[in-house]
């Protein structure tokens, strides 16, 4: 794996990392990536043609949107955890 | 006062706070004093929290006022990734080092309810990733048998404090064998539940296609125990399922069946024999064997190291420096999300959130992700064909006993390999649990071996029957 795509991949899941770092994960990419490739010699469709997905237990679980805990209840517990407060307000850096 | 903490389990403890043998606060005393006395060395918890001899006085008063259930002064360690109101939880992570709960997970506020002591929060790889606790950002937790070994992994510091008898049960999380492998290094039982049987609310998560969380105790008993307090389908977690969900196969023994090509390769020749002896021993109590074949659950470990960085580079994408945890300082937006995460996240989630970031990308998506998603669908099928035939499934639960600190930190491909055994269950949804096997010996010092079983959905109380009579066995 190039060093400029692992530069891609850090810079989109918005993690800070030194060149040095990027280096050797490029190289365990490259070994993880030959190991996790197995899964591409399994031949899908045949196996899977006799098989309905509803034999997989997946469906939508809905429920309707009411409210379900008291106005203010949690506001301070998760306001303590911020790093940055203003006037009851979460403090971010300029965004546009 | 001299409490054997070697032999007690949750009905014994019971019977002696009814009959006034010792009080809650004697047995929480005998097991802090065993915490002082051990913990520095073997680093299971990361912290005893500072409320639990008031919680032992809430129990003694629901042994008085008549409300005690089994559960009510029973001293439990749960893992770091599980919330409790008003603690921290840091899922072994510097980025929530600071981290305090805003609320109760369900399974906590179901401990609460019940009465239980809880003791601590417990070593873990940092978010879960890994099999040996070397991915905690607060270092190693040492294998009790033998302090130069790991104890296994993610919920190791939760194996190794119900083995070195700084807690009776414990909690962990198993999203790919982090239950039951560190039993297994252990010397304890590791039980992952069925997908869904128990609640997720308050859990941090890692892969939620898989996890699940499950109990850890000294015998299958007291596992029992927990996970009958634990379990439920609860409104705050809408991938949770009732005990009705799964049609269930009436039968009188169970059938065992054996994937005999899955164990052949790569497995440490001890761990072969202790199989071997194992099979033996079940067959003299009467139970059937039956070789099966799970042609596709070799894929699974491949398959898994790829749905599992995809799932956690989404699931991880919420520690942005922003709401809570850690955040740096920095001029730009932008840069509080790299640096916060950069500096937060330790080595192991770094890689895996680029991983899952890469099998998720525009061109790959196909080739990895959808593909190992068909085959865990064939993973799936291998299993319910075998279930027509059989009741549960054994394997090992690992392919040697407890690995030396270090070993293995340089491979990453053996140390996923790590869950061959384990890791079908999760991808397939089904209950395992990881039950003692015997021992072996190494350098002078007995190292703890596991058997593993699995059971179709929610057929837990199977593997509670057959682990109450292996237990005997052994």
């Amino acid at each position: 794996m190039q060093l400029e795509e692992i530069k891609k991949l850090a810079n989109l899941a918005r993690i800070d990392m030194s060149e040095e770092e990027m280096k050797e994960i490029a190289k365990d990419f490259d070994s993880i990536l030959a190991y996790v490739r197995q899964v591409q010699e399994v031949s899908v469709k045949q196996d899977l043609a006799e098989k309905k997905s509803e034999d997989y237990f997946l469906y939508n679980v809905m429920r309707d949107d009411v409210i379900t805990n008291k106005r203010g209840e949690y506001r301070d517990l998760i306001m303590a955890e911020m790093p940055d407060v203003q006037d009851g307000y979460l403090k971010v850096k300029q965004i546009l | 006062m001299k409490i054997n903490l070697k032999e007690l389990t949750i009905e014994k403890a019971h019977e002696s706070f009814k009959n006034g043998e010792y009080t809650v606060t004697d047995l929480v005393n005998e097991y802090l004093k065993v915490i002082k006395e051990k913990n520095k060395e073997i680093n299971a918890y990361l912290e005893v929290y500072d409320d639990v001899l008031i919680q032992a006085k809430k129990a003694e008063e629901m042994f008085k006022n008549g409300t005690a259930t089994l559960m009510t002064g029973i001293p439990i360690a749960i893992k770091d990734n599980i919330l409790f109101e008003g603690h921290i939880a840091s899922a072994s992570s510097k980025i929530l080092e600071n981290y305090t709960a805003t609320y109760d997970a369900t399974v906590i506020k179901k401990l609460k309810n019940a009465g239980a002591v809880i003791i601590g929060r417990t070593n873990m790889d940092e978010f879960a990733m890994g099999v040996s606790t070397e991915n905690s950002a607060y270092g190693v937790t040492k294998n009790p048998y033998d302090t130069k070994r790991v104890p296994g992994g993610s919920s190791g510091g939760s194996c190794a404090c119900v083995a070195m008898n700084g807690a009776l049960v414990a909690l962990g999380s198993d999203t790919a064998g982090s239950c039951r492998q560190p039993a297994s290094f252990c010397g304890v039982v590791g039980l992952k539940p069925t997908y869904g049987s128990v609640s997720r609310y308050g859990l941090i998560a890692m892969g939620s296609s898989l996890d699940v969380i499950g109990a850890i105790g000294k015998n299958i008993s007291d596992v029992q125990i927990v996970f009958d307090f634990i379990k439920g389908q609860d409104k705050m977690d809408s991938t949770s399922i009732s005990s009705e969900f799964y049609k269930k196969k009436i039968f009188t023994k169970p059938v065992i069946g054996i994937p005999r090509d899955f164990i052949k390769e790569g497995v440490d020749d001890r761990i072969l024999v202790n199989f071997e002896e194992t099979i033996e021993k079940l067959k003299s109590a009467g139970y059937l064997i039956k070789d099966i074949e799970l042609p596709y659950v070799k894929y699974a470990v491949p398959a898994y190291y790829i749905i599992t960085p995809a799932e956690i580079s989404a699931n991880l994408a919420r520690f942005d420096g922003i709401r809570y945890g850690l955040s740096e300082k920095a001029d730009k937006l932008f840069d509080v999300y790299t640096k916060s995460r950069g500096k937060g996240f330790g080595k192991e989630v770094r890689r895996r959130i680029l991983l899952g970031t890469y099998v998720l990308s525009h061109g790959y998506h196909d080739a990895y992700y959808n593909k190992a998603n068909a085959v865990r669908k064939l993973i799936i099928n291998d299993y319910n064909k075998a279930f027509e035939q059989v009741d549960l499934i054994l394997t090992p639960t690992t392919t040697g006993p407890a690995f030396k600190i270090g070993e293995k930190i340089n491979d990453l491909v053996k140390m996923y390999l790590e869950d061959i055994f384990t890791s079908p269950a999760n991808m397939a949804g089904f209950p395992a649990v990881s039950i003692p096997s015997g021992f072996v010996e190494e350098d002078g010092k007995k190292l703890p071996l596991g058997i593993h079983f699995t059971a179709p959905f929610l057929r837990e109380d199977i593997l509670f029957t057959i682990g109450k009579d292996f237990e005997k066995l052994i």
